[in-house]
């Protein structure tokens, strides 16, 4: 799992769609304090991010997003997602009968 | 779980979240060759589904996906996160009045020279 900025992620990113035009991609977030489970004491201070990542079955990137970045990362990811994406979706069948 | 409708989905999930923030993850599943499109929330215990092949659906991919940013990289209520996305839009709206203005303001003042 590499761990990448944000900016390089999306790059990353476009390019696992890119490369995968006969594959499948998976984007998974959550929330996390990016600290191993078997901690014993939990730390009440712990910062916690969202974590992305993203798998083509092949390759795996990650990357976090703080409070203050992400609304400019959310924004940047979901147009790379519809651009991908936007070909290979069915476009909505028009209606022949108009009545 | 599927579920076929969009906005029960997008209820529950985001209900489903706040319930176990920190168990609860947001996947999005694309399949290139068959143009298939699947959004799952699980905390391990629930699993909701969506599933879609339409392009008009990628509103609701950028609907869902903006809300749960703000929830997952806040950790506040979708209310204020909402707020918080809506007041930074207006902002950048009247960032980019301005410089619209600023731009006709120097046109302007080109004409003048």
């Amino acid at each position: 799992m590499v761990l990448l900025e944000s900016d390089p992620f999306l790059n990353e990113l476009h390019k696992m769609y890119d490369r995968n035009k006969s594959g499948t991609v998976w984007v998974t977030m959550k929330r996390t304090n990016m600290k191993p489970r078997k901690s014993k004491k939990p730390n009440p201070k712990a910062e916690y991010v969202c974590l992305i990542r993203a798998n083509d079955g092949k390759r795996h990137i990650s990357t976090t997003v703080s409070a203050t970045q992400y609304a400019k990362f959310s924004q940047s990811m979901v147009i790379i997602m519809k651009g991908a994406m936007a070909d290979t979706l069915k476009k909505k069948e028009k209606k022949k009968d108009k009545q | 779980m599927y579920i076929e409708d969009f906005e029960a989905f997008y209820q529950q999930s985001v209900e489903l979240y706040k319930a176990r923030p920190l168990e609860t993850r947001y996947s999005i599943k694309f399949r290139h060759s068959e143009g298939k499109l699947v959004l799952k929330v699980t905390d391990d215990r629930t699993c909701l589904k969506y599933k879609t092949d339409q392009q008009a659906d990628l509103r609701k991919l950028e609907r869902i996906t903006s809300i749960f940013f703000p929830l997952m990289a806040c950790g506040e209520l979708p209310a204020e996160g909402a707020a918080g996305v809506e007041a930074g839009q207006q902002q950048q709206q009247q960032q980019a009045g301005g410089t619209q203005a600023a731009g006709a303001s120097s046109k302007k003042a080109r004409r003048r020279g």
